[in-house]
């Protein structure tokens, strides 16, 4: 097991230092990259604070609490950028154009083929501001020590359980001659994250909590910092990500039987 | 021959609008998810995440809005999105990535009557959907008319913005001739626009010194302006055409000099 994942860990090094190359070669688009999430980062953060300029709450939460949960999401949104983003993309042409032949074809588990694939360099510039004021509102919030070492572990099962559900939307591009929509699909899911839970009400609430669990990805583990008697949410998002796992994988392989590759 | 002449690029133009429009719809779920999707759920979140804050008090006014107004505002930021900025011009750098613009080298019929065609035949299936959802957000009495004649200048001045927005979306497009991903100058760019246009939340609830720096910019006049006209609170119209009728022709003067340049860049791709 250990040396499967070490060769794992191998091939993940070769796919970030040939994205690297890749990236950098083009190095307007790899400066303009970074100019875009620098701009998404100030526009979400001077949305909500202009919203707070003349209201005291959103739902039960203050400015500082709501700007906590913001820049948790805005870290997701950071590292799902880095690691998974432009994977997405380039698994949507590949269908299209049957290049996904030479993707499955590798050795190794094919979500991993397709999903680890690209790794986006420019993101990491802009990880420091990210952190930094999850950092700072972190500390208005009053997190405890408990909290903080706590919130690693929370980042990374955030970012697990959004991309689960992202990797289950995308297999349905194996149904579609074009599956680009799919990415938009995707995108909204996580326009729909970027707000804590309470603001959606009745039946939407519950469906984006229970059936597709995408409110989970922020609400679960902000409302646990901010509460330790709110773990209900967080002991549910696990559940959802262990179930959500098994439906990938069985979705997953009928997709890949389904795929009938277009340049062949 | 001049009449003949014109008559014959009459046709080519409807024939090109046709085209466009079988292409727009041939992939309707893609369509549906690509273009009314983001709008609708953006329209979606704004309304939840203002039904929440006024949920703490449904009597409370802020800065001129109380919760009807506010919810109207959006509904008419949704209209004017669809209207306005939908195009996305994602064909036209494509068509220079992937070499395809040769075939237009000799066609007589020029690269930006192409797009401008398919933007036009755009604009017709966005204004049929929008007249659609307008219709059912009326049926379910969520919508002010404040009167049939800011209706009308409103769509007018909607429809001229997204002119503007073409020209500009067509200069992200012509830069393919330099760079490899022109996505991310689009993506920049309506990220900007979004914010410093009121699409978000109104410019009402910016700090004033923003606002008075923003009014020298065209991004007020993209969200902001069309939706008070739509509400019928916009007593200046003409500062507004001025101002996005100089931006306009300054784009399109661009997007020529561009093209020009580039087109001596062009290497044909995969020919």
């Amino acid at each position: 097991m250990l040396k499967k994942l070490s060769h794992y860990w191998d091939v993940y090094k070769k796919f970030v230092s040939t994205s690297v190359s890749v990236e950098t070669s083009f190095r307007t688009s790899f400066i303009l990259l970074i100019f875009m999430d620098f701009f998404f980062f100030f526009s979400s953060i001077g949305s909500v604070s202009f919203i707070f300029d003349h209201v005291v709450n959103i739902g039960p939460w203050e400015k500082n609490q709501l700007l906590f949960f913001l820049t948790f999401m805005l870290m997701i949104d950071n590292l799902h950028m880095m690691i998974f983003s432009q994977s997405f993309w380039e698994f949507s042409f590949h269908i299209k154009t049957g290049q996904l032949d030479y993707v499955i074809l590798k050795p190794m588990n094919t979500i991993f083929s397709v999903f680890f694939r690209h790794f986006r360099a420019s993101s990491l510039f802009n990880t420091p501001l990210f952190l930094g004021y999850l950092i700072y509102y972190g500390i208005q919030v009053n997190l405890t020590a408990f909290d903080w070492v706590m919130l690693p572990f929370l980042i990374v099962l955030s970012l697990a359980l959004l991309v689960v559900i992202e990797f289950i939307l995308s297999t349905s591009m194996f149904w579609l001659t074009d599956g680009m929509g799919i990415n938009f699909l995707r995108m909204q899911m996580q326009q729909l994250a970027r707000w804590p839970n309470f603001i959606y009400q009745g039946l939407i609430r519950k469906v984006l909590t229970v059936v597709l669990p995408i409110l989970l990805v922020g609400s679960g583990p902000v409302h646990f910092l901010l509460d330790k008697n709110a773990w209900q949410l967080l002991a549910t998002m696990v559940v959802a990500l262990v179930i959500l796992t098994f439906v990938l994988l069985a979705t997953w392989k009928v997709g890949l039987r389904r795929y009938d590759s277009a340049s062949s | 021959m001049f009449k003949d002449l014109t008559l014959t690029n009459i046709g080519k133009w409807w024939i090109t609008i046709q085209i466009s429009w079988v292409k727009h719809t041939a992939y309707r779920l893609n369509f549906f998810l690509q273009i009314i999707g983001p709008a609708l759920v953006f329209f979606f979140v704004k309304y939840n995440l203002w039904a929440s804050i006024y949920a703490g008090d449904s009597e409370q006014i802020i800065r001129g809005f109380n919760f009807e107004k506010m919810i109207n505002y959006h509904i008419w930021a949704f209209v004017v999105a669809l209207v306005a900025q939908g195009h996305g011009s994602w064909n036209l750098a494509e068509d220079i990535r992937l070499g395809r613009i040769s075939s237009y080298l000799i066609y007589p019929f020029n690269f930006w009557e192409f797009h401008t065609a398919s933007w036009l035949s755009f604009q017709v299936i966005q204004m049929i959907i929008a007249a659609f959802t307008l219709g059912i957000i009326s049926y379910f009495g969520l919508l002010i008319f404040p009167s049939f004649d800011y209706f009308l200048i409103g769509v007018a001045y909607t429809l001229f913005i997204s002119l503007f927005w073409f020209t500009l979306q067509y200069l992200t497009g012509v830069m393919a001739f330099w760079l490899e991903e022109t996505w991310i100058l689009r993506v920049m760019l309506n990220t900007v626009a979004y914010f410093l246009s009121g699409a978000i939340i109104p410019l009402d609830l910016y700090p004033k010194w923003i606002v008075d720096i923003l009014n020298y910019t065209p991004f007020p006049y993209l969200t902001y302006y069309p939706i008070k006209i739509f509400m019928g609170e916009l007593t200046n119209l003409s500062l507004g055409l001025y101002i996005i009728s100089f931006w306009t022709i300054v784009f399109a003067i661009i997007n020529h000099l561009v093209w020009k340049k580039g087109i001596k860049l062009y290497t044909a791709a995969g020919m």
